[in-house]
């Protein structure tokens, strides 16, 4: 194949977790990269009308190269109708409807063209407790946590500090060993998101988003590492960490670059097709706090024989002032 | 040349209460003037003498609420269901009983393939199969390596009957890049990482589209359609539904549908019931409601009509997806699936109702059907209908204070009678058990209760059949041999009438079919003994001659013998 997969972000969570706030944040708010989102209920997208470029049937193409689609006909249509859009998207989201195991939709990422991303599962911060002991619904509401590679607890505003430590400590145990992260309103930096950053200064008014920090540093390496160092270094990793991503090169095979992934405990090691001259290693760390995220760098470095990007100064990027 | 005809039977089961039984029917205008002796039909006018059916029983046209056009494709497939079964055509497709059976047949389609190319050098055509059911061949699973030995060059794909899970071979598995780095987890691994051959659920079936192509090709082809008619003329149906239409999706179908059906040569009358799904997905309700509307008003005809909405709430008990009530499955995992938010349900459904829309939701397991219960009990209070009768679809499990709450509310329940007999052990033995298995298609407690009730085969899932519904109904037996409920069973005239009557009734469709008698439609089954007469285990066994829609004969085609 020539070009890239497609990464895949899988949006799930129950009736009124958030996920569509969210969605019309990401349609909105993009700003820079062309993402494509195949929602399930059309009618809920609101989208400020002057940023529509165009909007037929069951497509709606804004203005900032963004798509949303709908879903009504089923994923394996949707999906094929996104393979070949020009220009192709960026990335795509898929918002599960609120019954839906998003571990389940995310199978449809594995399509030709397409790669799983991560899976995100927004819960209300409020109701998520009570929602899973539900005798006709809970066990949908376990299920959708427990498949999540990340959990935004939503609403954290409508809940007191003592209780969201609570539901976050709860939702550990559904959720085993994936990061959690509190937000309000939907509001979640892209970077833990989906991996990426807007490349524009245009973003929209910080508004709640203050209280969701996130920090990201980089490592460079000069030197290929075997794959069951880089699969050790992976998995070893400290609570904190929310993403890694970049681009590694194996002494096993020799000269194998491939395309490095990890959400939460999802690992995604792929063969890609990269600039030779770019350094063997080369990783971003993405994580809730800079000390933890700089303490992570570190012992990734170490472990693959690689240094932070610019030594001395760690890179403690805080998104939202 | 006079415009009645009078035709004489051996017998005409009438199913009209107040007059049960005659020898002769005469008709006009494709209806019935009256049922009753040669005598008392006579009155009618000049007439002419038909007595082609001296030998056959006449009863009602048999009606299937619920079955899927995709039946119409058991015959463009080779078919390798446990049971054997008619194609369109009339030939009889076996079935397979072992893998030897299954592997001995699919070489034989491969070696006709191959005979059959136009193009030697092309690539092979895959070869799609249908209806394997490994329920039947336990201790068995059916892997690359098993195909493999029909074929190393032709892509082959066996669609299990589930429709969940299929088995390809190795030359399938190349053709679309899939090994032991293919991340999808529904493609199944043997202990050293390399794929089976096991595709489970969609997304990993999909990634085989080369065999899906021919499928969904099929599925939209004019072919479909027709042999699905031919299929329910066959089974002695007059008329057929299609529970699941997605003419809102597609409304290019709708002349299709009406192009076909509604020709004089089509052989049954055909009632759809769209999937209550907004076309392009804005979840607007009302719009879909008022479209249905317009379907309705627009398009209905004699032959062809929308008398409903469709919704799928849950999935199947032999999958462990419907959704049941404390305290769950009797073995196994739960993987009860809801398939609608349920606060939100009632939101989808109003919009129906107060357009007059009778809904119908599929629901399998004991909660599902308490929702849709629920539902109706909020519906009728908001917005008062004495007659809607809304319809619980498949209700396999229904429990007694269901089925009276059911019957409070107005609604009818369409019950999947041919369950018994093709899972009926897989309940008793692994799904539910004993005591639930023993009420698994309650038609005796509707009986008692007086829920009006249907039976459907839900076609393709089992195939089109009416006397087979009557007959796993009275006799309520499974192929081990089990008689599932002696409690539950019913006698062959309440199963008649559950399959012309209770049928009818519940497409609001009564006052012009389920009966033979004056003013309804001169719709027939031709069958070659007494449905009534017969041993009760003879019933499956009894011939079709074919029907009589709308006062005009329609054989069936016998040349297979
Ligand atoms: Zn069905």
């Amino acid at each position: 194949m020539s070009s890239a997969p497609i990464p895949v972000t899988v949006i799930g969570g129950y009736l009124g977790a958030g996920k569509t706030t969210l969605v019309n944040r990401l349609l909105a708010g993009a700003t820079g990269e062309r993402i494509a989102v195949l929602v399930n209920d059309f009618g809920s997208v609101s989208i400020d009308a002057s940023l529509i470029a165009s909007s037929d049937g069951d497509t709606i193409r804004l203005a900032n190269g963004c798509v949303c689609c709908s879903l009504a006909g089923g994923f394996v249509e949707a999906m094929t109708r996104v393979a070949e859009f020009d220009p192709r998207p960026d990335r795509l989201v898929v918002e599960a409807s609120g019954v839906a195991d998003p571990a389940a939709v995310a199978q449809y990422a594995h399509l030709p063209g397409f790669g799983l991303d991560a899976v995100v599962v927004l819960a209300d911060a409020e109701t998520v407790r009570r929602r899973a002991d539900d005798a006709l619904v809970g066990a949908h509401v376990r299920r959708q946590l427990a498949g999540a590679d990340l959990v935004v607890l939503n609403k954290a505003d409508l809940v007191d500090p003592a209780t969201l430590e609570r539901v976050c400590d709860w939702a550990r145990t559904q959720a085993d060993g994936v990061p959690i992260v509190a937000a309000v309103e939907a509001v979640v930096p892209l970077a833990l998101l989906l991996g990426t950053a807007p490349r524009s200064a245009t973003r929209e008014a910080p508004r709640a988003e203050a209280h969701v920090d996130h920090a990201t540093v980089t490592i460079t390496g000069r030197t290929a590492v075997m794959r069951r160092a880089l699969d050790d270094a992976l998995a070893a990793l400290p609570d904190g960490v929310v993403r890694v991503k970049g681009f590694v090169e194996l002494t096993d095979p020799d000269g194998t670059r491939v395309l490095v992934q990890r959400v939460g405990a999802r690992m995604r090691i792929v063969p890609f097709d990269r600039d030779p001259d770019s350094p063997p290693v080369q990783l971003v760390v993405i994580g809730l706090s800079g000390p933890a995220v700089a303490a992570a760098g570190r012992t990734l470095a170490d472990a693959l024989g690689a240094t932070l990007a610019e030594p001395g100064i760690e890179r403690h990027h805080q998104e939202h002032p | 040349m006079t415009d009645i005809r009078i035709f004489a039977a051996r017998r005409v089961v009438t199913m009209n209460p107040s007059n049960p039984s005659a020898t002769h029917v005469a008709v006009r205008d494709g209806r019935v003037l009256g049922a009753g002796t040669l005598d008392e039909v006579r009155g009618w006018g000049p007439s002419e003498l038909d007595d082609t059916f001296r030998d056959h029983v006449l009863v009602p046209g048999m009606i299937d609420v619920h079955s899927h056009v995709f039946e119409g494709l058991s015959g463009s497939f080779p078919y390798h269901g446990r049971f054997g079964r008619h194609a369109a055509d009339g030939r009889f497709m076996p079935g397979v009983a072992t893998l030897d059976e299954l592997l001995a047949d699919l070489r034989r389609v491969d070696a006709e393939m191959t005979a059959a190319a136009d193009d030697p050098h092309a690539p092979p055509e895959p070869l799609v199969s249908l209806g394997f059911d490994p329920v039947h061949l336990p201790g068995v699973r059916l892997d690359r390596h098993h195909l493999d030995t029909v074929s190393t060059t032709r892509p082959i794909f066996v669609f299990h009957a589930s429709m969940h899970v299929a088995t390809v071979n190795s030359a399938m598995l190349a053709r679309h890049g899939i090994d032991r780095h293919t991340v999808a987890t529904g493609v199944v691994r043997d202990a050293d990482g390399e794929p089976t051959g096991e595709l489970h659920e969609l997304p990993a079936i999909a990634l085989v589209a080369s065999a899906l192509a021919p499928i969904m090709r099929a599925a939209s082809a004019d072919s479909t359609i027709l042999d699905f008619g031919r299929l329910a003329l066959r089974a002695g149906l007059t008329s057929v539904g299609e529970l699941g239409g997605q003419l809102l999706q597609r409304p290019a179908a709708v002349d299709t549908w009406s192009r076909l059906v509604n020709d004089p040569s089509f052989p049954v009358r055909v009632t759809i019931h769209n999937l209550g799904v907004p076309p392009g997905g804005d979840g607007d309700h009302d719009a879909a409601a008022a479209a249905l509307v317009a379907l309705r008003d627009r398009h209905s005809t004699d032959k062809l009509r929308f008398p409903g909405v469709k919704f799928v709430i849950d999935g199947s008990i032999q999958g462990w997806t419907a959704m049941m009530n404390w305290p769950g499955y009797y073995t196994g995992t739960d993987h009860g699936q809801l398939l609608t938010v349920p606060e939100q349900f009632v939101d989808w459904v109003r919009p129906y109702h107060r357009a007059s829309i009778p809904v119908h939701v599929h629901c399998n397991g004991t909660a599902t059907i308490d929702l849709w219960l629920d539902t109706v009990e909020q519906l009728v209070r908001e917005d008062p209908w004495l007659d809607h009768r809304h319809t619980i679809q498949h209700s396999q499990l229904t429990t007694e204070a269901q089925l009276r709450r059911a019957k409070n509310l107005g609604m009818c329940v369409n019950i999947f009678a041919n369950h018994l007999w093709y899972w009926g052990d897989v309940h008793y033995e692994q799904t539910v058990g004993p005591e639930r298995a023993n009420r698994l298609e309650p038609c005796g407690t509707a009986e008692r209760l007086g829920v009006p009730y249907s039976l459907h085969s839900d076609a393709s899932v089992t195939p089109l059949g009416p006397l087979h519904l009557m007959w796993c109904a009275v006799n309520r037996l499974t192929p081990s041999g089990r008689v599932l409920g002696e409690h539950e069973k019913i006698t062959p005239y309440q199963a008649l009438w559950a399959v012309t009557q209770g049928s009818a009734y519940q497409l609001h469709l009564d006052h012009l079919m389920g009966s033979i008698e004056c003013g309804k439609y001169a719709d027939f089954t031709v069958l070659d003994d007494d449905p009534l007469g017969v041993d009760p285990m003879a019933l499956r066994d009894i011939g079709v001659w074919g029907t009589v829609l709308g006062g005009v004969a329609r054989p069936v085609d016998r040349t297979d013998g």
